[in-house]
Order: structure tokens, then sequence, then C-alpha cells
């Protein structure tokens, strides 16, 4: 990604670090905000996870050893957040106080709007149905075979999703076989 | 699956939002950044409700067991209020029960 090299921990470091944020979060909050909706399912948790992610980047950027790419960096730390996330979810089912299964808050309709005015009617319908089956596809899958099949389908490669999930290259490839076959069956209408 | 496939499945699981939901994203993600007030999400806050509920249950005074000789005792004092509300029942005339 040309954008990557401009906004490095130096720059971040730099003289303009604020413009450097800024550019880093126009570079990625796509990608964590992808990431973090389908491994949550829910369009609040979603928003809230990519903010806390990069406020979190902004705050530690001093213990961003450059080991990895920052976008896998971000990536791990929007993993490491959804995680928390679910065992709040979990607490507060624990205690009676969450929602039913399937009560998620979905994403607002507004927010599949195309860009493009004329294409809004028909596209609104198709867009909100596929995303509420592609969802339901997601969550039929076991925790990390979830995470992998997520971060694969924001085209990284094994080598990226292993550097950001903790995981052997090898256990990616397995788990990537395993989730493929299940959202395949899930939504081989639409393949 | 063949690698057209996966193609699809790939674009198939892809996010998209219209440009303003990312405008309007960047903007509240810098408006926190810059320190202007954001309530914090209670979920964050799971890993120290975990670690606190951790302590109390660890913390927590451990109460003995007791001894079978406060059983014998416990044990006593109650055959003595049985006994007790045995004599009150002893006390009241037949008619008056």
């Amino acid at each position: 990604m040309e954008n990557e090299k401009k906004t490095g921990p130096e720059s971040l470091a730099g003289s303009d670090p604020e413009n450097a944020f800024a550019l880093l979060i126009e570079e990625h909050q796509r990608l964590v905000f992808a990431v973090a909706l389908r491994l949550t399912a829910s369009a609040d948790a979603a928003e809230d996870i990519t903010q806390e992610t990069f406020m979190a980047a902004w705050k530690h950027l001093k213990d961003f050893r450059g080991e990895s790419s920052l976008k896998t960096w971000l990536l791990r730390i929007a993993a490491n957040k959804a995680r928390s996330w679910w065992r709040w979810k979990k607490l507060r089912n624990w205690v009676g106080l969450g929602r039913g299964e399937g009560e998620e808050d979905a994403a607002a309709p507004e927010d599949f709007l195309p860009d493009r005015p004329g294409d809004r009617p028909e596209q609104l319908a198709i867009q909100a149905d596929l995303e509420r089956r592609v969802q339901a596809a997601i969550a039929l899958l076991p925790p990390r075979q979830r995470e992998v099949a997520v971060l694969r389908s924001q085209e990284l490669t094994m080598t990226e999703i292993a550097a950001a999930l903790g995981m052997a290259e090898g256990t990616v490839k397995a788990h990537w076989f395993e989730a493929r076959r299940k959202l395949e069956a899930s939504l081989g209408e639409y393949l | 699956m063949n690698e057209d496939k996966e193609k699809k499945l790939i674009s198939l699981l892809a996010v998209r939002r219209h440009e303003a939901f990312w405008q309007r994203q960047e903007k509240e993600i810098l408006a926190a950044a810059a320190g202007r007030p954001s309530h914090r999400k209670a979920w964050l806050l799971a890993p120290a409700a975990a670690l606190a509920a951790l302590l109390f249950f660890t913390a927590r005074p451990q109460t003995p067991a007791p001894s079978p000789e406060s059983l014998v005792s416990t044990a006593f004092l109650e055959h003595l209020d049985l006994l007790d509300d045995m004599d009150v029942l002893e006390a009241v005339p037949e008619n008056e029960l």
C-alpha cells in the first residue's frame, strides 16, 4: 500500500503527528471497521472498536517495535478488543442482561446507501439482505475460524493473518480451509 | 474451491459503507484523540471487571469450617430452643390451645 509508507511510526512521531495520525486513520479505518464488524456482528460495537483501536495505537505508538507492519499491529489491537467485547457480552448474558441471539444492533439502513442517490431503492434492499446473510454465515464459524476468515476477507495474506493473530501460518491455512468450506456451503447461491 | 470462487467469496464478505460514513468516523476518532470528552464504553472495562472479581474471590477471608465441638454445641442449643417451645406449650392450659 503506497500510503502505508507515508504514515509509518516515524511520521507519526515527526513534526506533524496530528496530520500523520489523520492519514493513518484514513488509510486503515475501513479495514479496522470491517474486521470489527465481522467479528462482533454489531455496528455499534464495530464503531467503538474502531475508535478505541486508533486511540490505543496513538497512545502506545512508542511500544510499536516495527516487527510487523502498522496494518497488522492495528488489526491485532482490533482483534483483541473484539475478544474483550465478546467476554463482556458473555458476562452480560451470564448475569441476564444480554440480548437474545440475533438481536444485535444491525447497521442503520442509511449506512448501506450508495454514494450515487439514483441507485438507492434496489441497492439498499439487496445490500441489507446480503449483509444479514453474510453476517449469519460468519457467525456460524467457531471463533478462530471466524477471525481467520474475517482477516482473509480483507485480503490479508496468510503471513499477515498469522502475525495479526499470533498464530502459526500452517494453523491459519488450516482454519481458512475449514472456514472457506463452511462459508461456501452457507453462501453458495451467491458464488 | 478454485481461485475465482475464493475471490468471489472474499468480495462477498467485504464491508461496504458510503463515503459520508467514513468521513464521520474519521472526525469522531480525531475528536476523541484531541481529548474531547467521550464516554468510556462499558465493555472496555471487561478485563478490569474480571480482575476485580478474581481479586474479590481470592482476597476474601476464608471462614474456617466449624469444628465438631461447635457443631455439637449448635445442635445442643437448637435442641434447647425446641425444649423452650415445648415448655411454653406445656405452660398454656389445654383449653386455650
